[in-house]
């Protein structure tokens, strides 16, 4: 199997990339995607895979200084033997011939002379210029042909492509080109301006349900990550415990209550790197005193988790108030019912029942102080939150 | 709605300028002031912010036209695509950005976007005025240099994920474009990505302009100059 280089991506992929694989990372235009094929080729050059570069656009030298620049140093890409087939040879292959099909008969002769002589067993096209130059199809075929001549060798195919034309680009990848993984690297002004995220479009040796997921680039890698995660509720239900209990790091804001208990007087964050996921929860006070700032934090937000006390019917229409403000907001959301480790719980059909929502919003019966349980609640929420379409 | 002046007093006075996600294609002979007219339009004014695409010549040349047009370089920001080729080590800084060539769109659609981010997110320059969404002026120094490097049909779907784009950040953009190189083909399809189109043509080596689809203009053709970055219509 190939790493991508990010390791959340590698397990929705069942370990990465199945060997002889054709691969596509559709970028849309603007979003900083490039390094989705950097950490690729910087892993296969970390296993002593032999790789072999086509970057048409560029000189191999400005090549290495942008990826350093961008992304920091990367020994492998410094270090470990790559083959290049850069600008330069780009233009020869333009004077070659005066014909588009002579020119892609030259590249394709080239391609496969470079893999032979260096046994390449992954090849990473930048396929803007040949997509323009020979058309999709046609610039496709140039190198699914060497990896079918040099079967025997079973050799990977990696393309980054600039798609300006839509959804139908990739579809067509699958449908017609027989492509393996095609992951769209995307933006989006909701949530938030500058939200960037990919999707897994189509896997085929998996039967794997269409994902997108959120991402940052930080330290010169990709992160998953899921900025706001509100986790909210009637007072005393146990939002604090949850979200301490979730996280890595936590803070707390919790008071000593008029009433002799403890309260929440502000937000409890929460920060957790789980599955290379960044995740961020926002635990809101409970009193309704409160309610006023929900909206902002839920606005937003990516997820949502409603917490109740299984032990206090009481608590049930205010709970219904918020189940009401959170499904206003159409993100994914799950209601935790809480204490159910102690006696006389509710019945989680009543609980349906009074909260008005539908067998589709998940309903956990936990409890906040069992760690098992907050994970179980938080991969369940994250899960939905990357199967949700934006 | 934000409103972008044009610093031009007559075009100001009759439109009140131009309404954020306007864009706007200059379409000039060489030799015209047709990329001075962009370089002022494009100048940003106190609390705005200016990001130039250059493709041909280099961010030093750009932000000394910009200098000299009195700007304040700190809110001024250029995607160089010339410099890389020659000097492949040269890095970004936060205010200049470079691509490895004019051919590089997935490279120039990413710093447009880094640049943007770094703008809405205040880290662009000292002494941010805090208008939201940050007003920003974008100016392509010419689609000309694009188009002998990419087909027609690519820059044509570039610029309508840019053109949109900038609507979206309620930007203005300013394109530039020899109409003297273009066959009419061209330049009817880059027209309709704009909302705005001002002709420059050289009378008698007089500059001289006429605006369309500016709501309050007239569409005559008006002689003007540009010093400093300053345009005068003149009598």
């Amino acid at each position: 199997m190939i790493s991508t280089g990010i390791s959340g991506l590698d397990e929705m992929l069942g370990s990465g990339i199945p060997e002889g694989s054709k691969v596509l990372y559709s970028l849309e235009p603007g979003v900083d995607g490039q390094l989705f094929m950097i950490s690729t080729l910087s892993c296969a050059l970390a296993k002593k895979q032999s790789c072999l570069v086509v970057l048409p656009n560029t000189t191999v030298d400005a090549f290495r200084n942008d990826v350093q620049a961008m992304y920091g140093p990367r020994p492998d890409l410094a270090m470990a033997p790559v083959t290049f087939f850069d600008a330069i040879d780009w233009e020869r292959i333009l004077k070659s011939s005066r014909s588009p099909e002579g020119r892609a008969r030259e590249l394709q002769a080239r391609i496969r002379k470079l893999c032979r002589q260096h046994d390449v067993d992954i090849i990473f096209v930048y396929f803007d210029l040949l997509n323009e130059e020979f058309g999709t199809d046609a610039a496709a075929v140039i190198f699914i042909s060497v990896q079918e001549m040099e079967r025997k060798n079973g050799i990977t195919l990696i393309i980054e492509h600039l798609n300006l034309e839509g959804p139908d680009l990739p579809e067509h990848f699958i449908r017609d080109m027989k492509f393996d993984l095609v992951l769209a690297i995307r933006s989006s002004f909701r949530p938030f301006p500058q939200f960037n995220y990919f999707t897994l479009v189509h896997t085929s040796w998996a039967d794997l349900p269409v994902r997108s997921v959120p991402f940052i680039i930080g330290e010169g890698r990709i992160i998953p990550y899921i900025p706001r995660i509100v986790v909210t509720g009637p007072a005393s239900s146990g939002k604090s415990t949850f979200v301490l209990n979730a996280a890595d790091e936590g803070h707390s804001v919790d008071r000593k209550a008029q009433e002799g208990g403890m309260t929440t007087v502000a937000l409890d964050f929460g920060w957790i790197r789980w599955k290379d996921f960044d995740i961020t929860l926002y635990g809101t006070p409970g009193q309704e005193r409160f309610d006023s700032l929900l909206p902002s934090y839920l606005g937003h937000a990516m997820g949502a988790l409603l917490i109740i006390d299984a032990t206090n019917a009481d608590q049930l229409p205010r709970a219904r108030l918020l189940s009401d403000m959170i499904a206003r907001r159409r993100i994914p959301f799950a209601v935790v019912v809480n204490k159910n480790d102690l006696t006389g719980t509710l019945d989680p059909e009543l609980i349906r029942r009074v909260l008005a929502i539908s067998n589709e919003v998940p309903l956990y019966q936990i409890s906040a102080t069992r760690k098992t349980d907050v994970n179980f609640v938080l991969e369940s929420l994250v899960d939905s939150i990357t199967q949700f379409r934006y | 709605m934000y409103t972008y002046k044009s610093g031009i007093a007559q075009i100001d006075e009759k439109t009140g300028g131009f309404d954020a996600g306007t864009n706007i294609l200059i379409l000039g002979p060489p030799m015209s002031a047709a990329d001075q007219l962009a370089y002022a339009l494009t100048k940003p004014i106190p609390g705005e912010y200016a990001i130039v695409l250059s493709t041909n010549e280099r961010a030093a040349e750009v932000v000394d036209a910009f200098k000299v047009a009195g700007a304040d370089k700190r809110f001024t920001g250029v995607i160089d695509a010339i410099t890389k080729s020659s000097t492949p080590g040269i890095t970004d800084t936060t205010r200049l950005m470079f691509v490895s060539s004019p051919t590089d769109l997935t490279g120039i659609g990413i710093k447009f976007s880094n640049m943007v981010e770094c703008i809405f997110e205040g880290d662009f320059a000292d002494g941010e005025t805090g208008l939201f969404p940050p007003p920003i002026r974008f100016c392509v120094n010419s689609i000309s240099t694009l188009l002998m490097y990419r087909r027609l049909e690519v820059l044509y779907q570039f610029l309508h994920v840019l053109t949109a784009k900038l609507k979206k950040i309620e930007g203005v953009g300013v394109y530039l474009l020899n109409n003297e190189s273009f066959d009419d083909k061209t330049l009817s399809l880059i027209k309709q990505l704009m909302n705005c189109v001002i002709e420059v043509k050289i009378e008698q080596n007089v500059n001289m302009m006429r605006i369309r689809g500016l709501p309050g203009m007239q569409g005559d053709w008006m002689k003007f100059s540009v010093s400093k970055g300053q345009v005068t219509i003149l009598p």
